[in-house]
């Protein structure tokens, strides 16, 4: 068909004029729409509105392995034992009761009356899946690991009963089943594969249910009518709006399109908001966080390998001042793997290095391990992984440790793809790492760095058989007092060996805006913002 | 007319095989596989290659090239592995804001850009003929991301007249029942005006900041063709038939100008694409293309690789359809 010149101008004008009106007809504000969600004053309970720049994957337990998936399934699904908010020891959650009947079989008894989102009842088959299913499945991106090297199976013993029997006796197995990774799903799940993570197949049993979910935009969680168990929650819903960037995260809080807005704002934003956040009705809330910083020395690596050398470097660092200048103080010095927070924390560097700096003794070190000064040495950083602040960081370290003339630091670094490849194959001398735990227990902070098979594997060239032994003692110890010591006795021993030095914890930082509160009480080692604690009902 | 269309869409195919091609082999020069980006820090070295092995990533790149131009075959984009999103969700999800954000900057570009080039061309060498000739330049020469971060500066934080980002605020995103996943217009589907005025408000920086882009072309393009125009036989026949200039301008001149301005418009869309990455990082726009720096930093082949397929199927189509357009108004071309 062909058309004449006027059809043609006439269809193209049509289809202007539409795509104008599509931009052009901008409502006067009283279209009569839907006003948007609020709730009314005088205590009721209003949305909750979140913003973060953090990326969320799936929602399935048996494909989520990081701290943003694992946040919805903390507050959307129930495990058998959870940890309370400001607590560090396991607690019953969707079990009534657990406990080791032997050193290698763990019982489980679940509450009566427990149901899934959907209104279908959960029951002990429904815990075998989540296991067996995690498990089979073994996804690339997921954490089966934190499992598979312990269970050897998991029954069904009655409805209400669950038998766990492992492989070797470990005591942290109650706190593996804290994590989210433990999230029990239904026995429909797919058994093979992962289930899509949309508002429909998304059925677990906590205090909140998925009612959206684009991870490039917003997620909402509503109240799960069909939730049982001890949660209170304190707000009608959640709505989580996701940002690309930190300074929109900030821009969005001092406006109020967001009600708290948490990980992450960089070290300036965190200023900016400390001192000029009360104007715009921002305050800034801070907890001790979980997440750690260290230097890695390779310690197969001259001149790493000769424990004196490494000695050195811990007796010359000031944590203090890399917290206070690269920072801002959104950090804080830590003096063993262990963050402060946790069970059996102590400070062994410190008591063996002090918290100043002490150039003597490191020089004196470096003449008992009879090298020549100033010793030259390589470090490498990863700020495209671990933040532009890292750079400022490794700065200051290479300003320390040169500042008595015993080191010659040189700097350097490359895109994270290569620098993963790089230190596992054991290239560099000393580098930068960063850990979160898997879940809070201290042994997450010990056996994956001083462990034979540590994660690190050749970049760090560690193997200690007393390590091994103290570690093997403290993950069978059924006595928590004994296992505490062992732990603290490992801790003293690796400060003086010396085979990576810890830098500084973080800190977990929202920014608030005035009338929202129980932010704090979430801010704990679980690392995981637990969204029924806040309170919006005197939001402005 | 059936020999040209023929030929054209004989074209399309190579053209495609070619994009296929490059996105695959470019995609595999990249460094790292979602695997190692996600778990390259928790797990030892030979459990991390063993996970690798198992999602495929250490087969050779001919076994994986084929498999992947297979899916294609089947419109099987795959699902991305960082959060096991199918890629058709993805696009049918964050399309719909790039296509709001594109529509929006061609509108402005088209809007704003044929008067000023028409009336430079009317008006050649004068004093607004120059400041319209410097005004394209400089739109068309600034980068997006620098023209987005002064306009946030200004509007955001200086003035704090519009907002900095996003398709609308949370509360209207959670009010507004997603129908076409274009949020303007599931506002007016759904009746809310507030919401609707905010989406306006919200998208008004990110659609100039794009659309100054494609005007600068537009700008330059309608006054040298139309201004060229101007000077020939007929028009000057025209004029001394009487014809008054304002017709001869805008029914004689710019008649013959869209042959031209159709087909530069057609190829603006492919640096629409490009810039709409730029912009929507720079606006947090939640479009394809944010979401594809997003795969990127995760390492997602799967879904950089759906995404990218997607699009060069998108402007191998938009070539085809501007070529038949073009042919629909000037019959010489198909000759």
């Amino acid at each position: 068909m062909r058309l004449s010149w006027g059809r043609k101008a006439m269809v193209l004008a049509a289809g202007s004029a539409l795509a104008l009106a599509l931009a052009a007809c901008g409502g006067d504000g009283n279209g009569g729409g839907a006003a948007p969600t609020s709730g009314s004053s005088g205590g009721e309970q209003k949305p909750l509105v979140f913003g973060t720049t953090d990326a969320f994957g799936t929602v399935d337990p048996a494909g989520s392995y990081d701290n943003p998936g694992w946040e919805i399934l903390y507050n959307t699904g129930q495990t058998l034992l959870a940890i309370p908010p400001k607590g560090t020891q396991p607690e019953p959650d969707a079990a009534e009761k657990c406990d080791f009947s032997d050193p290698k079989t763990y019982v489980c008894t679940l509450r009566a009356g427990l149901k899934f989102s959907d209104g279908s009842a959960l029951d002990s088959a429904d815990v075998k899946t989540t296991f067996d299913r995690m498990i089979k499945i073994a996804d690339p991106n997921g954490p089966s690991s934190i499992f598979a090297d312990q269970l050897e199976t998991v029954e069904a013993t009655d409805a209400t009963t669950v038998t766990f029997k492992l492989k070797i006796a470990d005591t942290t197995w109650p706190y593996r089943l804290t994590t989210a990774a433990a999230t029990i799903v239904p026995s429909e799940y797919a058994q093979d594969k992962l289930q899509e993570s949309t508002p429909e197949t998304v059925i677990l049993s906590g205090v909140y249910k998925i009612e959206k979910y684009d991870p490039s935009q917003q997620i909402i969680l509503a109240p799960n009518e069909n939730y049982q168990g001890s949660k209170e929650r304190k707000n009608s819903k959640v709505l989580i709006q996701l940002f690309k960037d930190e300074a929109s995260l900030k821009t969005a809080v001092e406006s109020g399109d967001i009600q708290v807005a948490y990980r992450s704002l960089n070290p300036t934003l965190i200023k900016d908001l400390q001192d000029n956040g009360a104007a715009k009705g921002v305050k800034v809330v801070t907890g001790d966080g979980t997440g750690i910083s260290y230097l890695v020395f390779n310690n197969k690596k001259a001149p790493f390998d000769k424990k004196e050398v490494r000695q050195a470097a811990a007796a010359l660092l000031d944590r203090t001042t890399i917290a206070k200048l690269a920072y801002n103080d959104t950090v804080q010095p830590l003096y063993t793997m262990v963050p402060k927070g946790m069970d059996g924390h102590v400070e062994a560097f410190k008591d063996l290095y002090g918290d100043k700096p002490d150039p003597a003794k490191a020089k004196t070190l470096l003449q008992t391990a009879g090298v020549t000064t100033p010793l030259k040495v390589q470090m490498w950083y990863s700020p495209d992984h671990y933040g532009e602040a890292s750079a400022d960081m490794y700065q200051e370290i290479e300003r320390q440790l040169e500042a008595g003339g015993l080191f010659d630091i040189e700097l350097k670094t490359i895109a994270w793809e290569q620098y993963k490849e790089q230190y596992a194959a054991g290239a560099f001398q000393a580098f930068q790492l960063g850990w979160y735990p898997d879940f809070p227990d201290p042994d997450n902070y010990l056996s994956p760095f001083y462990a034979t098979n540590n994660f690190i594997g050749d970049g760090l060239g560690y193997s200690d058989p007393k390590a091994d032994e103290l570690l093997t003692s403290e993950k069978t110890e059924q006595d928590p007092a004994k296992r505490k010591t062992t732990m603290e006795e490992l801790q003293k021993y690796e400060a003086d060996v010396a085979p990576m030095i810890p830098i500084w914890q973080d800190k977990m930082i929202a920014a608030v805006r005035d009338g929202i509160t129980g932010v704090e009480e979430t801010f704990d080692p679980l690392y995981t913002f637990r969204f029924w604690l806040v309170d919006t009902s005197k939001a402005k | 007319m059936r020999q040209y269309l023929l030929v054209r869409l004989g074209l399309v195919i190579p053209n495609i095989f070619v994009l296929l091609t490059l996105v695959f082999l470019l995609l595999r020069v990249a460094p790292g596989d979602p695997i190692s980006a996600a778990l390259g820090g928790r797990l030892p070295p030979e459990v991390l290659a063993e996970r690798r092995a198992a999602a495929g990533y250490d087969r050779p790149l001919i076994v994986q090239y084929f498999d992947y131009l297979g899916d294609v075959l089947r419109f099987d984009l795959g699902t991305a592995v960082s959060d096991n999103r199918p890629v058709t969700t993805i696009l049918s999800i964050n399309g719909g804001a790039t296509i709001s954000l594109a529509v929006s900057a061609i509108i402005i570009a088209i809007v704003i850009g044929l008067p000023l080039g028409l009336l430079a061309a009317r008006y050649r060498n004068s004093v607004f003929d120059v400041v319209v000739r410097i005004f394209g330049i400089l739109t068309y020469a600034a980068p997006v991301f620098f023209v987005g971060v002064i306009a946030i500066t200004i509007f955001t934080g200086m003035l704090g007249w519009l907002p900095s980002g996003q398709q609308a605020g949370p509360i209207y995103q959670a009010t507004v029942e997603a129908k076409t996943n274009i949020f303007l217009l599931d506002a007016l589907l759904a009746g809310n005006g507030e919401a609707f005025v905010d989406g306006v408000e919200h998208i008004i920086m990110p659609a100039v900041t794009l659309g100054l882009l494609v005007m600068g072309v537009l700008v330059r393009m309608i006054r040298v063709n139309v201004a060229q125009t101007l000077r020939d036989d007929y028009v000057e026949a025209a004029r001394a038939r009487g014809i008054p200039e304002r017709r001869v301008v805008f029914h004689h001149a710019f008649r013959n100008a869209m042959v031209p301005f159709v087909t530069v418009l057609g190829l603006q869309v492919a640096l629409l694409l490009s810039g709409a990455i730029l912009t929507e990082s720079t606006f947090s726009w939640p479009g394809v293309g944010s979401e594809l720096v997003r795969y990127i930093n995760a390492r997602d082949y799967v879904a950089v690789q759906g995404i990218m397929t997607m699009v060069a199927l998108a402007v191998t189509l938009i070539s085809f359809l501007i070529d038949l357009v073009n042919a629909l108004i000037d019959p010489r071309v198909r000759y």
